[in-house]
């Protein structure tokens, strides 16, 4: 397959030929975008195609190539609007801390920090609900498979997954900050509806989609009891000099052996608490936007398609 | 030597920009009902030129742009055409904006226009 058509390539004539153009010029390019533009494309040729009817299709895709713009031209337009809108949309870089100290605080002027932090708390519900769905879904259309009623029951569940994965991919992108779809990928109108059930099983994103939706509970739960750990240590230990101040004597402290060694007994110790409370905080927030960056990198390779044309 | 028609294309982009966001959202307050985007640029087409009579591609992300922004709003209907349409709709504070829009639209034309006339070319 050849990634950039060359300039003599023929008009395509047919509305998938237009949708293929179009994918291979937008090769290379950002999946998620690549999807929105072939979902819209479609949309206005389908459009254009209805509003004539009794034209030959070929014809309609040729004067769409002049209103619409010839595949070529709109995978620019697209490259071009994407770059515009990720400068717009994306919120303000910090400013690069040239020390370290500059590097290490500077996490907490960075907006996806606390989307990941949300994210992170949010997962356990929604990466609950995610196995619960599929586990539900698997175990019943496979149980029922033998049955007739079974396989309604699968295609079902099939759709409800792609339609979760756009979902997540909402999320995704709002909290963690990646690029994932906002159009709904749909299959070809024209294609006999036994080959678009058929798709919908050997398209492997459906599978990795589910297998997303498995490990969602582990991950959650993971990412949830880990940032609710650090974050309540670590506010205890900031909180310690209050508790100090107000000689709280049980306050946080080290039990070893039966002795018990206070950490607000003493104002060093309490200062200490403080200080070691603000690194792990920060070092908190770090390992949020981390683990954002892996989600989101996970999130697009098992939710987003490779467009199918 | 100064490559004319690319000093063309060039300005045309840059004044695009806004208008086309101007001309979408005037389009859908004028609008009873809410619009697909193959009407949307149905409507422009019969009254565009200059920058207007672009690619119509370019409209989406537009359109897309501005609901992010909030001064749209879209519902997906399904049609029996083809695959389901995004039907847009302005927002309240759509309208808004588009009345400030327009306002500084019109100074800049006027004051523009004015400037213009003593030009002779």
């Amino acid at each position: 397959m050849n990634t950039r058509p060359s300039p003599e390539r023929p008009l395509p004539r047919t509305i998938p030929e237009y949708l293929e153009q179009l994918r291979q010029a937008l090769a290379g390019a950002d999946k998620a975008m690549v999807q929105d533009a072939l979902y819209d494309a479609e949309e206005y040729l389908r459009a254009e195609l209805a509003a004539n009817p009794g034209r030959p299709e070929a014809d309609v895709i040729a004067d769409v190539a002049g209103s619409y713009g010839a595949p070529e031209e709109v995978a620019d337009i697209y490259r071009e609007t994407e770059v515009t809108v990720n400068r717009a949309l994306r919120p303000p870089q910090p400013p690069r801390g040239r020390s370290l100290a500059a590097r290490f605080f500077g996490v907490a002027a960075d907006p996806y920090t606390y989307g990941s932090l949300f994210y992170m708390l949010l997962a356990l519900a929604t990466g609950v609900f995610y196995f619960t769905w599929a586990v539900t879904g698997i175990s019943l259309s496979g149980g029922l498979i033998i049955l007739i009623i079974g396989v309604p029951l699968l295609l079902l569940f099939l759709m409800s997954v792609r339609l979760l994965s756009l979902v997540e991919g909402r999320i995704v992108e709002a909290l963690l900050g990646v690029r994932m779809p906002r159009r709904p990928l749909y299959i070809q109108r024209d294609k006999p509806w036994l080959t678009r059930i058929g798709e919908l099983f050997t398209d492997g994103r459906t599978w990795t989609a589910m297998a997303y939706m498995l490990a969602m509970l582990p991950l959650g739960t993971a990412y949830f009891s880990c940032i609710v750990t650090l974050l309540a240590v670590s506010l205890g230990l900031l909180l310690t000099p209050l508790a100090s101040l107000f000689g709280w004597w049980d306050s946080p402290g080290f039990h070893l052996d039966g002795l018990y060694f206070a950490l607000a007994d003493s104002w060093a110790g309490a200062l200490l608490a403080f200080a070691i409370g603000l690194l792990l905080l920060f070092a908190t927030l770090h390992l949020a936007r981390l683990v954002g960056r892996c989600h989101g990198w996970l999130a697009k390779h098992l939710l987003v398609r490779n467009p199918v044309v | 030597m100064v490559d004319i028609e690319a000093q063309l294309k060039k300005f045309q982009k840059e004044l695009s920009a806004g208008t086309v966001s101007l001309v979408l959202l005037a389009v859908l307050a004028r609008a009873s009902e809410p619009l697909y985007g193959y009407l949307i640029a149905k409507r422009l087409e019969q009254v565009g030129g200059g920058v207007l009579s672009g690619k119509q591609s370019a409209l989406y992300p537009v359109l897309r742009n501005l609901e992010g922004a909030g001064l749209l709003e879209s519902h997906v209907e399904p049609s029996d055409a083809g695959p389901p349409r995004r039907c847009y709709r302005i927002t309240g504070a759509g309208r808004e904006v588009l009345a400030q829009w327009a306002a500084a639209w019109r100074a800049t034309r006027d004051s523009v226009d004015s400037v213009l006339e003593g030009v002779s070319i």
